[in-house]
């Protein structure tokens, strides 16, 4: 053996990764400093210690919002599965804050979230600090005031800023999910906070409404209406209160996808003849036919870049998943089985969650991961489980399930685990889609 | 470069294959990107619509979108009616039965739906009397989950047109 080879072979590889540690710490270094770079949506878990919020200037209100902020904060840590919750400093505990941080610390917290919540009536402040608990430094502080949003909302931000310094990622509590729900016997969409609080009607049609998407900046949301006894495409403004119709050629207008810049629609259009996927403005007019063929072309959703497309055809004989580019060029099939349908892109844009035709005639969901080509199944033939969408930060999905026996929303991590019902809901909810992370 | 010529190949295979009988305009669309195009489309009959006892709907097998020997049969009776009665405009409504995907079936129901409209056109019926939709399977006549209302429920209605006012 040559000892010199293989001496120049470890020092060139001790080279390669000294630079590659050097390349790694300069990426790093530019963004935020985060409290932990390791954490990522499989990664391990961090424990955070929360204590109870202490109320300055005590009265019945303040009293209420210290257990309800602590409660919303704690369930959206909970919820957004980068961490574990310690809890067990008695509340009214007499020991002092080094011996609350050594109580901690040997619970095996890294870090302790404290809250006390001020302020008269309806105006709120919440104050809430971060500590080191080995150092007992004070890592991150701010105040959160209620004013006209509700204290729900504040709590959301807290968690939201709370999972950004640990991860850098975005959170995802000020997010919220539309849906249909038939439990008047009509088909109206209703919204709903993304831990299942503020469940508010937007529809009173008594007519069918289906197939809701959000826009991009979250403040519409498109969808198909009966309303005039034909599928037309109707988009509804949150911000302006109002509604107004965008499609309505004769017969098919079938929600697709926003373009991810909000400017165009992806929708189906049948127009006399066979449903074919077309582009259209904001207003209306059609840019581009997107396909032209006596198949049935529909379910399109756009990739985060905005130059390709996800669909489904029956070209084959049966629904397949496609993708192709904007201006109608490479058209690859990504699928070989099964009737496939709800195709919907990942807002990272390396997966594609879909539903998919089980031999026994029900249908499961599935993820797509294109730079592998790798299928992975995430739900297991619990009746049907359709119309996936994603969470803002791609690491859930919720989707339309009818596995208690009648049809609702759940949530789940992307590989499966987890599963939660969105909410209990009189009568049967369809086809949800998840906001963008909203500022309001 | 070879690889990117089967590509382009493939995909005017693609596209190719599913063409039949297409449309005259079409051609013109393919790949043009922001041109607005022209609107063909059949008559908007869009308001309410009520049934005739005079006109029979017609039943279709799971996933197809073909007329039976017997759907044939009774469109020539609802055709033979509409050509008796020349001022009436139909809406030929395309449903499925409740298994599959809303968005699947909202598809499956309108070439159901344009697959009757055809038929009338071939047996003399102008066209642009006849409107063509879609419920998919937001509309089934008989909600229960076995073979027999699933029979039902696969089938297009051709209702007539209610004047408004």
């Amino acid at each position: 053996m040559n000892l010199n080879i293989i001496n120049k072979i470890m020092k060139n590889f001790f080279l390669f990764v000294f630079m590659i540690l050097f390349f790694v710490d300069v990426v790093c270094a530019q963004s935020d400093v985060y409290l932990s770079l390791s954490l990522c949506a499989t990664g391990k878990r961090s424990d955070i210690a929360i204590e109870y919020f202490t109320v300055i200037c005590k009265n019945d209100n303040t009293t209420r919002f210290a257990k309800l902020l602590k409660e919303v904060i704690e369930n959206d840590l909970i919820f957004s599965r980068y961490f574990n919750i310690l809890q067990g400093v008695p509340e009214n505990s007499e020991l002092d804050f080094k011996e609350r941080l050594l109580w901690w610390e040997k619970q095996g917290a890294s870090v302790l979230l404290t809250g006390s919540v001020s302020g008269e009536d309806d105006n709120i402040i919440l104050e809430v600090k971060m500590f080191d608990v080995i150092t007992g430094e004070t890592i991150w502080k701010q105040k959160y005031k209620k004013e006209s949003l509700s204290y729900r909302y504040m709590a959301h931000e807290v968690s939201d800023e709370v999972v950004r310094r640990f991860t850098g990622e975005i959170g995802i509590a000020r997010s919220k999910i539309v849906f249909v729900n038939n439990g008047t016997r009509f088909k109206e969409l209703y919204i709903i906070d993304y831990d299942g609080y503020n469940l508010r009607r937007l529809t009173k049609d008594n007519k069918i409404n289906i197939l809701p998407k959000w826009s991009p900046d979250g403040e519409q949301i498109i969808y198909t209406s009966y309303l005039y006894n034909n599928p037309d495409l109707f988009v509804l403004s949150l911000t302006k209160n109002r509604r107004s119709i965008i499609s309505k050629y004769q017969g098919l207008n079938v929600t697709g996808s926003f373009s991810p810049d909000g400017k165009k629609i992806l929708l189906t259009l049948s127009r006399g003849r066979y449903p074919n996927l077309y582009l259209i403005n904001t207003s209306g007019e059609i840019l581009q036919r997107m396909t032209d063929g006596s198949c049935i072309d529909t379910s399109p959703s756009f990739a985060p870049n905005g130059q390709e497309i996800v669909f489904i055809s029956d070209r084959p004989g049966y629904p397949q998943l496609y993708i192709m580019n904007i201006d109608g060029g490479n058209v690859r099939r990504l699928t070989t089985s099964g009737f496939c349908d709800s195709p919907v892109w990942s807002p990272r844009g390396d997966k594609i969650a879909f539903t998919m035709r089980q031999a026994r005639g029900n249908y499961d969901l599935y993820v797509y991961d294109l730079p592998t080509a790798k299928i992975t199944k995430l739900t297991n033939n619990q009746r049907n489980n359709e119309n996936p969408t994603w969470s803002p930060d791609g690491r859930f999905v919720a989707f339309y399930s009818n596995r208690s026996g009648k049809g609702e929303v759940y949530i789940m991590a992307i590989d499966g685990s987890g599963i939660r019902k969105l909410a209990e809901v009189p009568g049967s909810s369809y086809t949800p889609s998840w906001s963008p992370v909203l500022d309001r | 470069m070879k690889k990117f010529l089967l590509l382009v190949v493939a995909c005017v295979l693609v596209f190719t294959g599913c063409k039949k009988q297409d449309i005259k305009h079409s051609s013109d669309d393919v790949g043009s990107s922001v041109e607005i195009v022209a609107f063909t489309d059949e008559p908007s009959l869009r308001g309410g619509s009520e049934k005739d006892i005079n006109i029979n709907t017609v039943y279709f097998d799971f996933d197809k979108s073909d007329l039976t020997s017997d759907s044939m049969e009774t469109l020539k009776k609802n055709a033979a009616y509409l050509a008796s009665n020349s001022d009436i405009k139909v809406v030929v409504e395309g449903h499925t039965d409740n298994r599959g995907t809303i968005e699947y079936n909202l598809s499956l129901g309108q070439r159901r739906a344009l697959k009757v409209k055809e038929y009338y056109t071939q047996l003399g019926v102008v066209a642009n009397r006849i409107a063509t939709t879609s419920y998919g399977k937001e509309k089934p006549v008989d909600p229960e989950n076995n073979e027999l209302s699933w029979r039902k429920n696969r089938r297009a209605e051709t209702r007539i047109l209610v004047r408004q006012k």
